[in-house]
Parts: structure tokens; C-alpha cells; sequence
């Protein structure tokens, strides 16, 4: 287990993460799903021990991170967001170094395993190519491969399927929910909605350093008010009458960004004509109108006043 | 890889995993850079080649007051490549630190002290192995065949190999902007190579410079290689200087690192 108490980290006047707790249970796939800039990676170098939290605690499996550091290491495997290889190496040499350093596998097995994953992901053929002649998804693959590769207790991937075609990110997906369904924890960095709800177990919103929300995907859409969604577009540079909406029982909120409205509600079938009509005699210009289950853009949005771009 | 041929890794796995095993896997990292450049080596020592046939015969014949300058700028020459190779590290370091290959190896489970060993081990072996040629043309230009006076020469060379990758790892660690590292560690470069003994002896230098020389770790080395390799007694002063030098400056580089990139410095 995982534990963030209150955790914090400093970097000069930033706080790039506040007041943070937040509890990573065994073997689930947690999503950590928020914009760039979030604080997703601080979290997870301070959970590595890379950077030391400025505040609060920060616990693995009972281990504090400042206190015993080492222990956590060999605990943890860190795919980074953009690939962390030697470029003058083949991604065979980066794998089989790697897992040197991280296991104890003899030589025959660490070998086995390299070719293992490597051909999991179709790069066995590439495997002398140097890493910096390497096209963004091969070298995310390989950044990738290094955690599947060493199979650690807890292995943290920041953004895994950046730079990947469908199929790859199919494939790594699965492959990351095989590393859990052998009993890893694993925690998943994602500004992607889909990758967030199709891979994880549970799914925490971080905004500028906070926790904002933390459940599964399901939980999370029924929590949202209302139930559904309706989208409109209305015309640019008009202000928008937001008490036309409030004032009906079933709008349980309204948000505005720019000419793009979302209105939050329950029975939006029935209600969507008299919304058209109302806002139509306010002089309200509607370009377009989308009524739609709730999605968990829709739960971010809810939660932290803007979209996930 | 399905969940019949792999299992995750137990940390109880890895307790058995040791230090110095790891240790020589970071030097390993290092050393294995210089051989997929072989072209470095190659080109590096036919300059070597070139500044000895050609710069230190010409010079050689031209210094009338000091008979025997070559074989003294021969072996000094020696000492100052690896003091400007050993310099290398450092530039590595950072550059790993600008790319964030760093952070990625700060996440791997070697402690941080054994970490700066290993690096500084490293660079100082891949100095070695990039000196070597260059030394094993001098030592049979010059016939030094006595085992133990190479042994030594080797010892003296290797320690400042290992003091000056300590050295460069401490500024890399030390020095924020890319500008101000290149310009520190290039006048450190010169000043610990230019003022010391290594390609001129003590009694011909100026004197801002001779007030210098006696203090840098390539004096040091240079004095106590040409002691060893002449056959005369062991250069105490010399050798106890090079370890002064090894540990000041491993110490310094692993503080260094510790507060300043635990801190998140580079993020």
C-alpha cells in the first residue's frame, strides 16, 4: 500500500504539489489523471525518492521515502513521460542494463526476459538500433519495456501510450493490466480520458497539485450531478443567461468556457426542448446542442471548472 | 509475457543484490559509452601521436637550457590527457541532468554515495582505457620496461583520474546554467593542467604561475608518474597528495549532489 499524507513539494516560490493524501492500494491500477503542469510527475518522483517531499509523508508498502529510500527503490520501476535511455545504446543494451541494476536475475533469464518484451512490442528486430535514431513510439516503447521488463513490486507509468498508434497502446495497455494481474501496483499518469477510464481500477483528479477526486471510473460518473449532459454552442462573444438554466429543478449546474456551455442535469430529454426555447427568446444565437451520458471529461470538467486539453 | 514466465520482482529478491555489484554496473554504464565511439580513441591518439612526433621533437630541440625535455613532455602528456579526459564525466552529468537521464537513474536502487562511486570509478577507468595506448607508446619510446615502476605509473595516473572525475562531478552538480558550467569547467581544466608540472618543469615557469603549480593534483600525478618510471624512490609526497585530492573531491561531489539534485534542482 501507498500512502501520501499531506505530502508536499517546494520548488523555490512553486508548490508543485499541496497538501496531498491519497492512499494506492495493492495490485489496482490507479489513473492519475490531470492536465500538464498538474503535479502527476512530482508525485510520482517524490514517491521514487528522486525529489524529497518539503512536506508531509509519503509511505510504500510501510516504508517512508525520506527514512529508508533504498528500500523503496527496489520496490519501484519508473517508465518516464519522455524516454530516459542512453541514446547511444540499442534497446536491447537499455533493457539489459536496466534490469542488471534492478534484479537478480543471472544472465540466461535477464536475456530471456529482454527478448520476451521485446517482442511483445515488436521491436526485436530494432533491438541494436541506437535508441536516439529511434522513431517517439519506438523509444516510448522502450522506455515502457524497461517496467514491463523488471516487473517491480510497484511500477509507475507517466503517460505510456504518448507517441503510440492504436494498436500499440492497445497492446501496452494490456500488457500493463497483465503486470497488475500478476500482482503489481500500478500507477498510471494519463492526461488522456480514455486511457484513464478503459485502464484503471480507480482514477484520482489532480489540479494544480491537489487531489481533487479519487474512485473508480464508475463511481466517479455517478457521483456527477445529474446524471447527463448537455453541450451547447453558443454564439461568440454573448453573454450567457446561466439563470435561465438554474431555474428549471432538474439543471443541477451550469459551466461556461468561452461559447462552449455544459449544463448538468437529469431528464434532458424532456427538458432540452423548453432549454431551446428559453434560451432562444433571451436572444441566445445556439449553434449546436449534444445531449450525452456523463463522461469522465465531463467528471473533470465538473470538478475542476475546466476542460482536460 | 503472460503470468506463467514472469514474476514481479520482491524487494526481499533484491536485498541480495550488492552494493559493489552495482557499483561497478554504474562504471560498467560509463565505460561502455567509450567503446561504441572506438573513433574517439582512435583519433584522439593520432593527435596524441602527432603533438609527440612533431610539437615535442620540434620543442625538444629547440630547449637548450633543460637536455631530456621530450621524455619529460613525453610522460607529462600522458598526465594531462587523463586529467582532461577524467574532466568528461562531468559533461556527461550534466548533459544527463539537462535530458533528465537522470532522474531516471536517481530511481534505480543503488544508494546515492555508491552512485557518485560509481560514476567517478567510471570515468576514471575509461580515462584509463583511453590513456593506455597513448602511455604504451611513450613507455617504449622511452624503454621503461621495470614492471613495478609501470604499476606505479599506472597506480599514480589512476588516482588522478579518479580525484579529477570527482572534481568535475562536483561543479557539474554545483554550476546551473549550461554557459557558466562550460566556462568554470574549462578554466578549471586549464588551470589545474597549465599551472602544474606536467609539459614544463617548476624552474622555467613565471613566477605567478610556479607560486601555483605545486598544488595541483597534476603536479602530483606528473611528479610522482616520472618518479616511478625513472626507477627512483617512491614519491610519498606525491602519491599521499593524489589520495588527499581522491577523497576531498568524491566527498564534495557526493554532498554536492545530495542537496542539490535531491531537491529537485533540475526540475
Amino acid at each position: 500500500m501507498i500512502g501520501f499524507d499531506k505530502a508536499g513539494k517546494r520548488f523555490g516560490t512553486l508548490d508543485a504539489v499541496k497538501e496531498f493524501s491519497m492512499t494506492i492500494h495493492d495490485k489496482e491500477i490507479l489513473g492519475l489523471l490531470g492536465p500538464n503542469g498538474a503535479g502527476k510527475t512530482t508525485l510520482m518522483l517524490m514517491m521514487g525518492t528522486v525529489y524529497r517531499p518539503t512536506s508531509g509523508k509519503i509511505s510504500v508498502n510501510g516504508l517512508d521515502v525520506v527514512h529508508h529510500p533504498n528500500d523503496v527503490r527496489k520496490m519501484i520501476g519508473i517508465a518516464f513521460q519522455d524516454p530516459r535511455v542512453d541514446g547511444i545504446l540499442g534497446a536491447f543494451d537499455v533493457l539489459n542494463w536496466h534490469l542488471k541494476m534492478t534484479t537478480n536475475l543471472d544472465k540466461v533469464e535477464r536475456e530471456d526476459r529482454v527478448e520476451k518484451v521485446l517482442r511483445a512490442v515488436d521491436l526485436w528486430d530494432a533491438r541494436n538500433k541506437r535508441t536516439w535514431l529511434m522513431s517517439g513510439g519506438m523509444r516510448k516503447k522502450v522506455e515502457d519495456c524497461k517496467v514491463l521488463a523488471q516487473r517491480p513490486k510497484i511500477a509507475v507509468f507517466d503517460e505510456p501510450t504518448a507517441f503510440l498508434d492504436v494498436p500499440s497502446r492497445l497492446l501496452m495497455w494490456k500488457m500493463i493490466r497483465e503486470l497488475r494481474d500478476e500482482g503489481s501496483t500500478v500507477i498510471v499518469a494519463t492526461n488522456m480520458m480514455d486511457e484513464a477510464e478503459r485502464l484503471s481500477d480507480r482514477v484520482a483528479i489532480v489540479n494544480l497539485g491537489k487531489l481533487v477526486a479519487i474512485d473508480t471510473p464508475e463511481q466517479l460518473k455517478g457521483k456527477t450531478k445529474g446524471g447527463e449532459v448537455l453541450e451547447l454552442t453558443v454564439g461568440n462573444g454573448q453573454e450567457f443567461p446561466r439563470e435561465c438554466l438554474t431555474q428549471f429543478s432538474e439543471v443541477q449546474d451550469v459551466n461556461q468556457e468561452n461559447n462552449k456551455v455544459t449544463v448538468y442535469l437529469s431528464g434532458g430529454r424532456l427538458l432540452l426542448p423548453k432549454i431551446v426555447e428559453t434560451l432562444t427568446n433571451r436572444g441566445v444565437k445556439i449553434d449546436s446542442v449534444h445531449l450525452k451520458e456523463v463522461t469522465l471529461e465531463d467528471v473533470f470538467l465538473n470538478y475542476t471548472g475546466h476542460r482536460l486539453e | 509475457m503472460s503470468s506463467s514466465t514472469t514474476q514481479v520482482t520482491d524487494s526481499s529478491e533484491l536485498s541480495g543484490q550488492s552494493t559493489s555489484r552495482l557499483v561497478l554496473q554504474m562504471a560498467r554504464r560509463d565505460i561502455a559509452t567509450l567503446f561504441r565511439t572506438p573513433w574517439i580513441i582512435i583519433s584522439r591518439s593520432l593527435a596524441f601521436i602527432i603533438q609527440l612526433f612533431v610539437f615535442a621533437y620540434l620543442i625538444s630541440g629547440l630547449v637548450v637550457k633543460f637536455p631530456g625535455f621530450f621524455p619529460y613532455y613525453a610522460v607529462g602528456s600522458v598526465v594531462s590527457v587523463v586529467a582532461s579526459i577524467s574532466f568528461i564525466i562531468g559533461y556527461d552529468i550534466f548533459e544527463e541532468a539537462e535530458e533528465g537521464l537522470l532522474d531516471y537513474l536517481l530511481t534505480l536502487p543503488i544508494p546515492r554515495r555508491e552512485f557518485i562511486i560509481g560514476r567517478a570509478l567510471g570515468g576514471a577507468i575509461r580515462a584509463m582505457i583511453y590513456t593506455i595506448p597513448m602511455f604504451a607508446i611513450v613507455a617504449v619510446l622511452e624503454n621503461f620496461s621495470n614492471p613495478l615502476s609501470l604499476l606505479a605509473a599506472v597506480l599514480d595516473l589512476f588516482l588522478l583520474a579518479f580525484g579529477v572525475t570527482g572534481l568535475s562531478i562536483t561543479v557539474a552538480v554545483s554550476v546551473r546554467s549550461a554557459n557558466r558550467f562550460d566556462v568554470v569547467l574549462a578554466l578549471l581544466e586549464l588551470a589545474v593542467s597549465r599551472a602544474s608540472t606536467a609539459l614544463y618543469p617548476l624552474a622555467f615557469m613565471p613566477s605567478y604561475v610556479a607560486a601555483l603549480a605545486p598544488f595541483s593534483p597534476v603536479t602530483f600525478a606528473a611528479d610522482s608518474t616520472r618518479a616511478a618510471l625513472s626507477g627512483s624512490s617512491l614519491d610519498i609526497l606525491g602519491l599521499a597528495g593524489l589520495l588527499a585530492f581522491v577523497a576531498i573531491f568524491l566527498g564534495l561531489g557526493a554532498t554536492f549532489y545530495f542537496r542539490r539534485l535531491e531537491g529537485g534542482v533540475y526540475a
